[in-house]
């Protein structure tokens, strides 16, 4: 385990040991709460067959829960029911689940297309046989149309009471549904609703505005309203609030505006100055700024939309990209582990290990825990053997390695790590970061060199052929690997997934150190230089 | 940690000379050290609490429904009394808030727009009192500074973070729209001036719209909004102007429409860019506070883990010696399946191929300096 440097303080290595603690849960170990740790996932839970065999044996086990966030599209409410524990663990479920079923399925909603159309239709036939009542008010071609005319029939036939005529209306107003079936008007009503939506505060503001004036033109102008001149045409505009608003809307429209004004000017105790400032006022800040401001949010507000309708096929190609980057690394080891693992008699046990366990991996697409005490066993034996002739931190990292990782997941194209090469980097990193000498390092040093110069090699080989350098490469891709959907998993084997923190805390220890040993190099190099 | 970046209001501050002469001031001024730190500090809890917020947006509505009423004049001869009484209620409360805030921050106070805002309205209150008081209460102008009162209601703005989002997001145009304003006003006084000395200075000249400046300048605004313009039209064309027609044409071309549609373009590309900046600003506030609590979550898991190593009965023993015993509780045939990224494959390989990839480059060097070295 690493030991605690008082001099250096590095956030990543405190980074790893805290993901130690919580992958263990040491903190509750350590305090003597718990002696267990989790041994499930919360995928055997959900898998029915596993469950079945988790019942089956010993219940009471423990189980971790991982939540990893996924990028998900739109969630529906009935989602949202299911996942919550109260409605799966209820004797029934919720009525508003099977409503919402209900709703969703395709019989049903062209069942209520169906009756809309049958609505709108006996609406016609209505209409028409009316007609022949109230013929002057019932133009024919007011038939063909659904919905305008409705508003017109409110306005023209006075026999029949209010109430009747906006049952009508409201029920032609459903069949504007039918339009929401289609996609394309789809999109645009929900553009609509959402810059409506967004705009909410800006109307607020105007409302505020509308206010402001409406209240102060009643003020300013009360000599015009009460002044006896004949012949003023506009004298009612701003007699009291509801006739003053109407004529702030009037005004924020442009309307005759000089026309007001000039009626105005003709009453002398009217002040010419006040009214003209006033007018002027509300015409730039109502009807010339606040209308612009109203087009450039809607425009802003398309464009939002646009790009979010774009959000997902860049998310897509992203995924895409990441994809094709995982792909390229295990191309990398899977090139690279047969060449070097030919060089030293090290990995000889690495070679066999190769071909079982990438058949194994072949054939069993799914986790399973008896397939892997095969490989893991002569994993095991390989590392044993390793560790008795090499250096306590990095070869206890690539026994951990090789014994460790054996993916398991849906990608079945993957083999696991040839970590022969792990081990001389490792090696090679740890040699030159730690003074201290020993008789194994002098071993294990002379066969890192001869590896590690044939595995630098066919790194430089492999540097040169591809089109990006390594560095960009990486950088492009990280965010992406790190963002995939695909549910990646691995099993690691206990202790070893607990050596693999201890090693990596301690690796950034020794980066640590080799970046300063290098600092110093350097500037003795350039002190001996300038001598 | 949220709640504070909820409740962290959106400041209007002013910027440039202003700015820099009040930080100057400000500086001067935080060197004084106040000794009524608990008075102030239960004002400020007061001024914080949701209570005072609520009374203060019932007041200001409840004045300005007050307000309405008063336009009749009916309603306002039956409950004068009431009208006084409500008067003199809002006008303590809104004066009440301004000296707890100025107590409670005498220099911080005057940075904010939104205070500013309030000792304005404050003012515009004064004023009918003042002029009734200077001038009598038969004043001309009486009804006008009655009118301005409306103008209470712009205190509401300051308690919704929505509205006040979308001022700072707008106010950012302001300058851009100043200017354009400056170029329409540029515009219509050379136009004005022409149309002075066409249309007005002649004996059979249109002196009512032509006459003075003035009028030549309501005439030319009325023509840009294209409200009435062929009536101005007709009645220079009934004086027989040959010129006339082109005049207005060109005007009407240059200042409606592409002025006032000039208007429209540098606004939307200003609430764009404006928008954009807000949205994300939000992002690095937020990925800033994830960070703070992801490293607030990792210390606190480090002082639980040094406090157990420093407990009495372990004896301050180190970390690797806390976990050997839990250490060998492992065995090798458990298997644990993680899926984060720091365990996955691509992970491990790609970070070591880039140690790899270091390691060669030093290699490199080294062997190019051992040759250097060995050639000098």
């Amino acid at each position: 385990m690493a030991q605690e440097q008082g001099h250096m303080h590095l956030p990543r290595a405190d980074a790893i040991r805290s993901r130690l603690v919580d992958t263990f849960s040491l903190i509750e170990h350590l305090q003597g709460l718990s002696q267990a740790v989790p041994r499930h996932t919360l995928r055997e839970i959900l898998d029915p067959s596993r469950q079945k065999k988790l019942m089956s044996g010993d219940q009471h086990q423990l189980v971790r829960f991982s939540i990893k966030p996924r990028h998900m599209g739109h969630i529906t409410h009935s989602q949202r029911m299911l996942s919550s524990l109260r409605v799966r663990c209820s004797q029934r479920p919720p009525l508003s689940l099977w409503a919402g079923w209900v709703l969703e399925s395709s019989i049903f909603s062209k069942f209520i297309i169906s009756l809309i159309f049958l609505n709108t239709i006996v609406l016609m036939v209505e209409i028409e046989l009316m007609e022949s009542t109230n013929t002057k008010l019932w133009p024919l071609k007011l038939t063909l149309e659904s919905v305008l005319p409705e508003f017109v029939v409110l306005m023209g036939v006075s026999g029949e009471s209010v109430w009747l005529q906006l049952l009508r209306i409201s029920r032609v107003l459903r069949s504007l549904k039918l339009f929401a079936r289609f996609r394309q008007i789809k999109v645009i009503i929900l553009a609509l609703v959402r810059a409506l939506k967004s705009m909410t505060f800006l109307l607020m503001l105007l409302l505020i505005f509308f206010y402001i004036f409406a209240v102060t033109g009643v003020y300013f102008f009360e000599d015009y309203s009460r002044s006896t001149i004949e012949d003023l045409e506009y004298s009612m505009f701003f007699s009291d609030l509801l006739n003053s608003l109407v004529t702030v809307f009037i005004l924020f429209t442009l309307d005759h505006w000089y026309a007001v004004l000039q009626d105005v000017w003709k009453v002398p105790e009217a002040s010419r100055v006040f009214s003209s400032i006033y007018v002027v006022l509300w015409l730039l800040l109502g009807s010339i700024i606040f209308r612009n401001i109203i087009v450039a949010m809607m425009v802003t507000n398309f464009q939002n939309i646009r790009n979010e309708l774009n959000e997902e096929m860049t998310h897509l190609e992203v995924q895409y990209k990441a994809d094709i980057f995982k792909r390229q690394i295990i191309q990398r080891r899977h090139n690279l582990s047969p060449e070097a693992g030919r060089e030293t008699s090290h990995r000889k046990a690495s070679q066999d290990l190769l071909e079982p366990s990438k058949g194994s991996e072949l054939s069993d697409a799914e986790k399973s825990d008896a397939e892997t005490s095969d490989a893991e066993t002569s994993d095991a034996e390989g590392s044993d053997a390793k560790r008795s002739d090499a250096e306590e931190s990095g070869a206890e990292r690539s026994g951990a390695e090789r014994s460790g990782a054996e993916k398991r997941d849906a990608d079945t194209s993957d083999a696991d790590i040839n970590d022969a090469d792990i081990n001389d980097a490792e090696q090679a990193k740890a040699g030159e970061g730690q003074k201290k000498s020993s008789k194994s390092k002098d071993y294990s040093s002379s066969s890192s060199t001869s590896s590690s110069s044939s595995y630098s090699s066919f790194l430089v080989d492999f540097d040169y052929d591809g089109k990006l350098d390594w560095e960009t490469l990486v950088h492009e891709n990280l965010p992406g690997l790190m963002d995939i959907d695909q549910d990646d998993r691995v099993v690691w084997p206990r202790d070893s997934l607990f050596r693999y923190f201890e090693l990596l805390e301690k690796l950034q220890y020794n980066l640590e150190e080799r970046k300063k040993l290098q600092e110093f190099a350097v500037q003795a190099l350039m002190s001996f230089e300038d001598k | 940690m949220s709640q504070y970046f909820h409740h962290n209001p959106v400041r209007v501050v002013s910027s440039s000379l202003f700015g820099t002469a009040s930080d100057a001031l400000y500086a001067r001024f935080k060197k004084i050290k106040r000794k009524d730190v608990e008075c102030q500090a239960f004002f400020r809890s007061i001024l914080k609490s949701s209570l005072l917020h609520a009374l203060l947006i019932s007041t200001i509505t409840s004045n300005a429904f007050f307000m309405v009423l008063g336009t009749d004049y009916n309603i306002r001869y039956k409950l004068f009394r009431l009208f006084e009484i409500s008067e003199i209620l809002f006008v303590s409360i809104y004066a009440c808030e301004f000296f707890m805030k100025v107590y409670v921050e005498p220099i911080k106070y005057w940075r904010d727009g939104y205070n500013l805002l309030d000792v304005v309205i404050i003012l515009i209150i004064l004023i009918p009192y003042t002029l009734r008081k200077i001038k009598g209460r038969h004043y001309r102008y009486l009804h006008i500074a009655d009118g301005i009162q409306s103008l209470r209601i712009l205190k509401l703005i300051s308690y919704s973070r929505g509205i006040r989002t979308l001022i700072t997001a707008v106010g950012q145009t302001v300058y851009t729209v100043a200017s354009v304003l400056t170029l329409l006003f540029i515009l219509m006084y050379i136009f004005a001036i022409l149309g002075f000395c066409l249309f007005g200075i002649p004996e059979k000249g249109d002196l009512n719209n032509w006459g003075n400046l003035a009028a030549a300048f309501f005439t030319l605004f009325s023509l840009a909004t294209v409200d009435g313009w062929t009536n101005l039209q007709e009645q220079l064309d009934n004086r027989k102007f040959t010129v006339s027609r082109a005049f207005t044409i060109i005007f009407i071309l240059l200042a409606s429409f592409i002025f006032l549609n000039m208007f429209v373009g540098v606004m939307i590309m200003h609430t764009e860019d404006s928008i954009k900046k807000f949205q994300r600003e939000l992002m690095v506030e937020r990925h800033v506070t994830l960070m703070e609590e992801r490293q607030m979550i990792l210390k606190r898991q480090q002082e639980e883990v040094n406090r157990l190593m420093n407990a009495q009965k372990s004896g301050g023993r180190s970390f690797s010696e806390l976990v050997e015993e839990f250490k060998k509780t492992l065995r090798h045939t458990d298997p644990m399946v993680l899926d984060d990224f720091g365990t996955s494959l691509p992970f491990i390989t790609v970070y070591l191929s880039t140690l790899d990839n270091q390691d060669t480059t030093v290699n490199k060097s080294c062997s190019s300096l051992q040759a250097s070295g060995t050639v000098l």
